[in-house]
C-alpha cells in the first residue's frame, strides 16, 4: 500500500477516534491491518494523534469530561482491536496510583487519568472512590509507586488531601509525588495542599509527572 | 431595607449601592452551631436552627433549605454512606439499568426519603423570617438528579449510546425535581433554585446542553413560576460562559455565576440578575482583607449596572473561616452604609 492512501486511511480513523465512535474506529483498524499497515503506525500517527488533538483542545473554554471520554474509549477500543491477546500497552514506565478520597464518589475524573496512564505506559493502581487515607498510605506501602495521583470533585476534601503527603512522609515515602487534580482541587495551590503539583487536566498531570520522572526528553 | 426588599431591588435592578448578600452556606451553618453534618442532612428542624443561627450571626439576606445533593436520588431508591461529619455520599444507584426506570416510581415529597424534612425546615424557615429574608428551596437539575440515578460515567456513556432511553431517564429526572420543587414553593420557600452542576460546560459540551437539558430547566421553572416563585434562579458551576446565551430562553432570572467566569464579560453577555462570584476555596484559605477587597471589587463592576447579588460562585466549604463569611457581608454592608 502506498504512503498517500496510509494517510488517508490514517485520517479516516483519526476523525473516528476524535468523535469518539467505538465501532468505526474498529473497522478502520481492521480496514488497516488489512492494507498491512503496521500496528506501531497506526498508534502513533493515529491513536496519540488523536490523543495529543485532545489535548491541545484543552483550553479552559473548550474542555469537557463528556469528549474526553469519549476519545478514551475509543482510543482504548482501538488499542483491543490493535493488541486482542495483550494489555493496551507495555506497562513498564512505573507504578502510579489514583484515587478519590473518602467522601467524594465521583470517580470520573480519576477514570479518564487511569485510562490516559495506562495507556502511556504506566501500571496503575486504582485505590478507588470514597477511599479512606490509610487505605492509599497502606497501598503506597506495599506498591512504592512513583507518584500518587487524588481527584476531587467536591470541597470536603481538601483537609483529607492536604494530609496526604504529611501521611506519606511518615510512613517513609517522602519521595513519592502527589499530583492533585478535579474541579475541586484545582481551586486551590500546591502549596495550600502539601502537594507537589496541581493539574489543570490530564494532561497537564502528565506532562508534570512524565517531566519528572525523565520519560520524555 | 430589609435583605427581601434588597433581593427584590437587584431583581429590578436597581444600584449595586443596594447589593444583597448571600453567602451559600450549607453544612457551614452546622459547622458554626457544633452539630455533626450528619444531624444536619437528617432533620429538618436541625437544619433551620443551624441556618436561621447563622444567618442572626453574620447578618446577610437569605436562608438555604438545603441538605446535600443526594437528597433526590435517595427518595428515587438510591442507598447512602452516611458519616458524621461528612456529607453522604451514593452507595447504590437507585437505576443500575435504563430498563429498571419502569421499576421506579416518582417520590413523594411529603413521604420519600429526607424531602419532608426538607419541607419542615423551609416552613420553619419562613415562619421565622416571613417575608423579612429570602428563603431559598433547591432542586437538583434533571442531568445532575440522572447522574445520581445512575452514577455520571454510566449516565453520559448512555446519553451518547443510547439517547432515546437517556432521554427516558432524563424525563423521569425531570418529573421528580418539578414535584419536588413545587412541594417546596407549598411548604415555604419564596423560590426554588435549580441547582445543576453535571450540566456545566466543564462536563459536557455547550451543545449537549441546549439540546437535552435546556427543554427540561424551561418547562421545570415554568412550573415554578405557576407554584408563586419569586424568580428562576439556575445555579451552574464553571466556566459557564458557552451557555450564557441559553439563560433566557429557559426564563433564568438569577444567573449563578462561579469563579471561572470573567464578571465583566458576563455583565456584557446577561441582562439579568447575577450572583457570584467568589472562588468557594478562597473561604478556607484566605484572610478576610482578601474577600473584602475581592467582594469590592465585585461591587465595583456591578455598580452602576445594578442586578447583581454578592456571593461566593458555589457553595462555601463546611469548614470555612467564620471571619471570611463576615468579610462578605461587611463588603455589602459597608458599600450600603457609604451611599445611602
Amino acid at each position: 500500500m502506498d504512503r498517500i492512501n496510509d494517510n488517508r486511511c490514517l485520517s479516516r480513523l483519526l476523525e473516528a477516534l476524535t468523535a469518539g465512535d467505538c465501532s468505526r474506529v474498529v473497522d478502520e483498524i481492521h480496514d488497516l491491518r488489512e492494507k498491512g499497515v503496521e500496528r506501531e503506525t497506526i498508534i502513533v500517527d493515529g491513536i496519540e494523534k488523536a490523543l495529543e488533538l485532545l489535548d491541545a483542545k484543552c483550553t479552559v473554554d473548550e474542555f469537557n469530561l463528556l469528549e474526553i471520554m469519549l476519545v478514551g474509549r475509543a482510543a482504548m477500543a482501538a488499542m483491543k482491536e490493535i493488541y486482542p491477546q495483550e494489555p493496551g500497552c507495555h506497562q513498564d514506565k512505573g507504578v502510579v496510583m489514583i484515587a478519590t478520597l473518602e467522601g467524594d464518589v465521583h470517580d470520573i475524573g480519576k477514570n479518564i487519568v487511569k485510562m490516559i496512564l495506562s495507556w502511556k505506559g504506566y501500571r496503575v493502581v486504582d485505590c478507588g472512590k470514597d477511599c479512606p487515607l490509610k487505605v492509599v498510605i497502606d497501598m503506597a506501602e506495599k506498591e512504592k509507586p512513583l507518584a500518587v495521583f487524588v481527584s476531587g470533585l467536591i470541597t470536603t476534601v481538601f483537609p483529607l488531601v492536604a494530609r496526604l503527603k504529611e501521611s506519606l512522609v511518615a510512613r517513609g515515602l517522602g519521595d513519592v509525588m502527589v499530583v492533585a487534580g478535579g474541579a475541586a482541587l484545582k481551586q486551590l495551590s500546591a502549596a495550600q495542599m502539601d502537594v507537589d503539583y496541581v493539574a489543570e487536566d490530564v494532561f497537564g498531570a502528565l506532562r508534570f509527572l512524565e517531566n519528572r520522572v525523565g520519560a520524555v526528553p | 431595607m430589609t435583605g427581601m426588599e434588597r433581593i427584590k431591588a437587584a431583581l429590578h435592578f436597581a444600584p449595586a449601592l443596594e447589593a444583597p448578600v448571600i453567602p451559600q452556606v450549607f453544612g457551614f451553618t452546622a459547622k458554626m452551631c457544633g452539630v455533626p453534618l450528619d444531624d444536619y442532612v437528617r432533620n429538618g428542624d436541625t437544619l433551620a436552627r443551624c441556618q436561621l443561627k447563622a444567618q442572626k450571626r453574620f447578618g446577610y439576606d437569605a436562608l438555604f433549605g438545603v441538605m446535600d445533593v443526594c437528597v433526590e436520588t435517595e427518595a428515587v431508591g438510591s442507598s447512602l454512606s452516611y458519616r458524621a461529619d461528612q456529607y453522604p455520599t451514593v452507595a447504590y444507584h437507585a437505576l443500575t439499568r435504563p430498563s429498571d426506570l419502569t421499576n421506579l416510581s416518582l417520590p413523594d415529597p411529603g413521604r420519600a426519603g429526607r424531602m419532608p424534612e426538607i419541607l419542615r425546615a423551609l416552613d420553619i424557615m419562613r415562619r421565622e423570617v416571613n417575608d423579612d429574608l429570602l428563603v431559598v428551596g433547591v432542586v437538583l437539575g434533571p442531568l445532575t438528579l440522572a447522574t445520581q440515578l445512575m452514577g455520571m460515567e454510566k449516565a453520559l456513556y448512555l446519553a451518547i449510546d443510547a439517547p432515546d432511553e437517556f432521554m427516558k431517564v432524563l424525563a423521569f429526572a425531570a418529573d421528580v425535581v418539578t414535584r419536588f420543587g413545587r412541594a417546596q414553593l407549598r411548604a415555604g420557600a419564596h423560590l426554588t433554585m435549580i441547582f445543576d452542576p453535571a450540566a456545566s460546560p466543564a462536563v459536557v459540551p455547550a451543545h449537549f446542553f441546549r439540546e437535552f437539558e435546556l427543554p427540561l430547566i424551561t418547562r421545570a421553572f415554568a412550573e415554578f413560576k405557576r407554584e408563586g416563585s419569586l424568580a428562576s434562579w439556575l445555579h451552574i458551576a464553571g466556566p459557564v460562559g458557552p451557555i450564557l446565551p441559553y439563560y433566557a430562553s429557559a426564563g433564568v432570572e438569577i444567573a449563578n455565576l462561579d469563579y471561572q467566569v470573567e464578571p465583566a464579560a458576563a455583565r456584557r453577555q446577561l441582562s439579568i440578575c447575577v450572583n457570584g462570584n467568589l472562588k468557594s476555596s478562597a473561604f478556607l484559605c484566605a484572610s478576610p482583607e482578601d474577600i473584602l477587597d475581592a467582594s469590592i471589587r465585585l461591587l465595583d463592576i456591578f455598580q452602576d449596572r445594578g442586578g447583581f447579588i454578592l456571593s461566593s460562585g458555589c457553595e462555601i466549604p463546611p469548614e470555612s473561616r467564620p471571619e471570611n463569611v463576615a468579610a462578605l457581608v461587611t463588603a455589602a454592608s459597608s458599600r450600603r452604609g457609604l451611599h445611602a
